[in-house]
């Protein structure tokens, strides 16, 4: 905790920013305590969490490196931030007199590098924006989270973030080129944009992933692919929800035949209902690829996708007009938010999303006994269900899709009673069947406690990583490793 | 006392992509793969009735709830909801498209109408003032006539009075007027501030939500006939596009300037 009083901490922030860039007024102080993990305590404003003494806007690298220094000689804790759409608790200030670093208006496009295929951004650039103007020439990150609208390009990389195209694209770390950040002494590394190197181990991913527990991502080189939209091939199957473990053999069977399609989900009939409810029957899950990429690979992914499942009587093929037109209104931005919380004002109910990932062997395990665990021991459950949306090789994830109503409950109380709960079943769950507690939300504050499970012996590395990088303990204290009690 | 909801199930419109609304020469807009919703007014009068019967407990009223829809066997998950929520009675007028009765408010009225005089008479029916999608706004007051009702629009509240009546807060301009109305009565409620209806937990649903829905022809109910008076012969969107001018500059006191010059101190001077 910091050794100087909150009011020299702002004192010495306004002398290296100025006081347009240091934000004292209570009400940010106060949503800036917390992400949408609380998201229940959001809607009440009720902030249980310690309020930062400052919220502070950098505008460049040298900015952020004499706040980090600053805040490195007091031991302040300090929460780096972009878009602020964090779901994981990642964002709380865990410690008293903490100051959150906002890089949101860090937001040049630095370079688009055409020939060479990347683009090099600050690491307030908006996704959304990025990618439209991408697209107008043609080009595409290749990244799209459902969080796209919301999401900036710093946040995506320090939470290792996958969007729905990954299965061809790969996840950010799959898209990540150079980068510059700067460490808690105010040291900024630069790391150069070459396609490849086999100079020791890869350092892009003390970065990617840090989740503000190592260093503060200033900017950030991504790869560009070709945008051909006109090319896609959508594919769609529904079966029945008993045959959920078919579904997971049919997402294998693509990626074990070397077909690549940028999409591949299969949902649960529960999860189904709320996309497709116009024309899927209940008790129905699906299946959908979209094939994606040059006009002679699509047609040709299609037709083999299409003659894998042509082997599987339980699969029943759904107009793919209907699967193109579904995908087209996926994201989430601000007004969806803004509803969200209207509804859960009324209904007193409210859904969260917990993402995990498993091998071919043991995803249907996780997904089973977990979903039957949650129906068996938490209370005032209305939905429960998830679906597979990033397939590799060698296995898949799990986003689990859960609502429940709010009981007899007070907003402190509401994480505890339910939410953490239901992360405890499915982190349980997941670890003992050997999968992956956190697939591409990040580990937050949320998760962290499950840290020594998910890295076994290689928690060590975590570490000391941590303590090589961060040695005063001022990095996004909680995330990552969990504070002593 | 009897109390019959009658609710219509509709396509989520913000999911519809804008390529299907702008599509010329066509009777009808493509919203086959959007997701299905509550109406949005509707799902207020469904709460506002759950909200009654709440109110009524210790009370010496004791309400019947049941709910009416038209529509296709999808509708009929709804109907299972309310099953779960504690309505006692759900029935479904089966049609194999919303589209034929998607203008019609006579037949669906009609419908309504011979439900409650031929199959099971009611006290109360409360609907939406309107849906999202015909958008008609005629429903509530042609049942009201066909019954010989009377008939209270913008309805926002209800208690419980006792056998014979209900109390009745009603939006009217510049306030809310509130009522001791006789039963029968039709209320069509308009901008409800319980706008969104509560979700029942799975327990419920397996408890209470199994129940067969009561299914019932058009033909059984007239609404055939009704339906032949009004026919559709065309859609026309309204352009509403404006032009656009996107103010370049620097810095946010740069446009702000030029916001200033060259748009608003002409017209400020003018007042």
């Amino acid at each position: 905790m910091a050794i100087i009083s909150r009011e020299q901490i702002v004192e010495g922030l306004v002398k290296i920013l100025g006081e347009e860039q240091v934000i004292t007024d209570e009400q940010v102080l106060k949503e800036s305590s917390l992400d949408r993990y609380r998201k229940y305590e959001q809607v009440c404003e009720v902030y249980t969490q310690p309020i930062p003494a400052a919220v502070v806007y950098v505008k460049d690298t040298q900015e952020v490196a004499d706040v980090l220094a600053f805040a490195n000689e007091n031991e302040i804790n300090v929460v780096p931030r972009t878009g602020h759409s964090a779901i994981e608790g990642g964002l709380e200030t865990a410690l008293k007199d903490s100051v959150v670093i906002d890089g949101s208006t860090m937001n040049k496009v630095i370079k688009v590098d055409e020939y060479n295929m990347q683009v090099t951004c600050q690491c307030g650039v908006p996704l959304q924006e990025l990618d439209d103007m991408l697209r107008e020439r043609g080009y595409t990150t290749g990244h799209s989270p459902q969080s796209k609208p919301l999401a900036q390009i710093g946040g995506l990389v320090a939470t290792r973030s996958i969007g729905q195209f990954s299965t061809l694209y790969g996840g950010i770390e799959d898209m990540i080129v150079g980068m510059e950040a700067v460490f808690p002494n105010g040291k900024i590394c630069r790391i150069k944009n070459v396609p490849r190197r086999a100079a020791g181990p890869d350092i892009r991913h003390i970065i990617c992933g840090n989740e503000g527990a190592i260093c503060f991502i200033t900017e950030v080189t991504l790869k560009l692919f070709k945008w051909q939209p006109e090319n896609n091939r959508y594919i769609g199957y529904k079966l029945d929800d008993e045959h959920m473990k078919l579904g997971f053999d049919c997402l294998r069977e693509v990626m074990v035949e070397g077909y690549r399609p940028s999409f591949a989900r299969l949902y649960d009939a529960a999860d189904a209902q709320q996309h497709f409810s116009a024309w899927l029957e209940e008790g129905k899950a699906i299946l959908i690829w979209m094939a994606e990429g040059p006009a002679n690979i699509t047609p040709a992914m299609e037709e083999g996708i299409k003659k894998l499942m042509s082997k599987h009587p339980e699969l029943e093929e759904v107009d793919p007009a209907l699967i193109e037109k579904w995908y087209s209104g996926l994201n989430w931005g601000p007004e969806e938010i803004a509803q969200e919380k209207e509804e859960i004002r009324a209904t007193q109910n409210i859904g969260i999303t917990t993402e995990v990932s498993g091998s071919w062997d043991n995803i249907y395990e996780i997904y089973k006994t977990a979903c039957d665990r949650i129906l068996e021991e938490v209370p005032d459950m209305t939905l429960m269900g998830g679906h597979s949306s990033h397939s590799y090789i060698n296995g898949t994830n799990m986003y689990f899709v859960y609502y429940y109503n709010i009981v007899d409950c007070a907003p402190e109380e509401e994480i505890n009673k339910y939410h953490d709960r239901i992360n405890q079943i499915i982190c349980e769950q997941v670890i003992k069947y050997g999968g992956s507690i956190v697939h591409h939300h990040g580990l937050g504050k949320a998760r962290a406690k499950y840290v020594t499970q998910e890295y076994g012996s290689s928690y060590y590395m975590l570490k000391t990583l941590k303590q090589a990088f961060d040695p005063n303990g001022i990095m996004n204290m909680g995330t990552l490793i969990p504070l002593r009690k | 006392m009897k109390i019959l909801g009658c609710f219509k199930v509709v396509p989520d419109l913000d999911l519809i992509v804008e390529e299907d609304w702008n599509k010329k020469n066509q009777s009808y807009v493509d919203t086959g793969y959007a997701k299905l919703v509550w109406n949005c007014f509707d799902e207020g009068a469904l709460e506002m009735m759950l909200r009654l019967s709440d109110l009524s407990e210790g009370l010496n009223v004791v309400y019947k709830l049941s709910a009416l829809t038209i529509g296709r066997q999808k509708t009929e998950g709804f109907l299972k909801t309310l099953y779960a929520l504690g309505f006692s009675e759900g029935v479904r007028i089966c049609v194999e498209t919303e589209e034929d009765i998607l203008f019609s408010p006579e037949m669906v009225s009609e419908g309504i109408a011979n439900y409650v005089k031929k199959v099971e008479e009611q006290d109360v029916i409360i609907t939406g003032i309107q849906s999202s999608d015909g958008s008609n706004k005629k429903t509530p007051y042609l049942l009201a006539e066909k019954l010989e009702w009377p008939c209270i629009t913008q309805v926002v509240g209800m208690e419980p009075m006792d056998e014979d009546h209900l109390q009745v807060t009603a939006q009217v301009p510049g306030g809310y007027m509130v009522r001791q109305v006789k039963t029968p009565c039709v209320l069509a409620v308009g901008n409800a501030p319980c706008a969104y209806l509560r979700i029942p937990t799975l327990k419920d649903k397996m408890k209470l939500g199994k129940r067969p829905v009561t299914q019932l022809m058009p033909e059984e109910l007239g609404m055939v006939e009704a339906g032949e008076s009004v026919q559709l012969i065309g859609l026309n969107p309204i352009d509403r596009k404006r032009n656009t001018v996107i103010i370049e500059g620097d810095s946010p006191e740069e446009k702000a300037r030029h916001l200033y010059e060259k748009y608003l101190k002409g017209r400020l001077s003018m007042l």
